[in-house]
């Protein structure tokens, strides 16, 4: 049984290390900034992936792309801006708030509002009733 | 009496709300993306043609003529199903039919030619899949419509059918002709 708990452990161990070690920095901080940028980005094809997740063709393309463009020193903006600009507003996995989106970060405050302020009318209004 | 009709309506009404809603949002095809590049012009590129490797294509191709730009691969199924298509787009006058060969290796593209044959006046060889990113392709196969002056019109994700080209592109390629 631990023969076999201990090969199991390889195995996992392998495929971890096999997933980190495709693509080389010079310095951590680069690193991260690809991490990052992988994590941030979606998979035009997938859509509900992130770069990170996932290894179709174009994410492949497109995580190439950000390690060269990261190795060449591009900022995070300009990283992401060549990306929205061919791929649009959807190649981030967490949309930014727009005059297209507004409705939808604020329709869950809005709903809200609306619900307790017609809770208090009706307690109000109730509130005699309920005493009783 | 009268208040009670007036929930009874604002019910119905929130209930219809629903299914619109519900209605508009199934019917919506959420996967298909919206290209970034209509109405602008055709993003640069410079690459090898698969027929004849001595030359280099850039969007000069474009110039002066109605183009329509079709993603392929010999990896993408549907391709296979969309080619017998093309053939046929390609004897209507007025028309260039450009391939773009996206990812693909050199004799397994040239093989799909063989044994599919082959409706293109010209095929950009993209072979890094770079070209493809360019204009946002995100899967095979993609077809633009580019007009004379080198602008994308329009952009079909998936097979171009005797259908969509009649629907889609026709009305479009008209008016392009017209000089709009």
């Amino acid at each position: 049984m631990k023969k076999y708990v201990t090969l199991f452990l390889i195995f996992l161990s392998f495929y971890t290390f096999a997933s980190v070690d495709v693509y080389e920095f010079e310095t951590p901080e680069q690193e991260a900034q690809f991490r990052h940028l992988i994590d941030v980005l979606r998979c035009p094809t997938c859509q509900n992936q992130n770069l990170s997740g996932s290894n179709s063709l174009v994410s492949e393309d497109l995580k190439q792309i950000v390690y060269e463009k990261v190795k060449a020193g591009e900022s995070d903006q300009e990283i992401v801006q060549f990306m929205k600009k061919r791929y649009g507003e959807f190649i981030l996995f967490e949309p930014e708030v727009s005059k297209d989106n507004l409705i939808l970060w604020t329709a869950p405050f809005l709903f809200l509002f609306i619900a307790l302020t017609s809770f208090f009318i009706w307690y109000r209004k109730n509130k005699g009733e309920l005493n009783e | 009496m009268i208040t009670k009709m007036l929930k009874a309506l604002s019910v119905l009404l929130l209930f219809l709300g629903f299914i619109g809603l519900f209605y508009w949002a199934l019917s919506h095809d959420s996967t298909e993306l919206p290209s970034q590049l209509i109405d602008g012009p055709v993003p640069e590129f410079s690459v090898n043609d698969l027929m004849q490797p001595e030359s280099m294509l850039t969007p000069e191709i474009f110039q002066g003529k109605i183009s329509l730009l079709n993603v392929w691969a010999s990896w993408c199924a549907a391709c296979y199903t969309e080619h017998p298509y093309w053939e046929e787009y390609a004897k209507l006058d007025d028309l260039q039919i450009i391939g773009l060969n996206y990812n693909d290796k050199k004799e397994k593209a040239l093989n799909f030619l063989e044994t599919q044959g082959n409706p293109y006046e010209k095929i950009l060889f993209d072979v890094k899949g770079r070209v493809g990113i360019e204009f946002g392709v995100y899967g095979a196969p993609e077809t633009f419509l580019i007009d004379p002056k080198g602008k994308v019109r329009y952009r079909h994700v998936g097979i171009v059918s005797p259908e969509v080209f009649q629907d889609k592109l026709m009305p479009l390629i008209e008016k392009i002709k017209l000089g709009f």
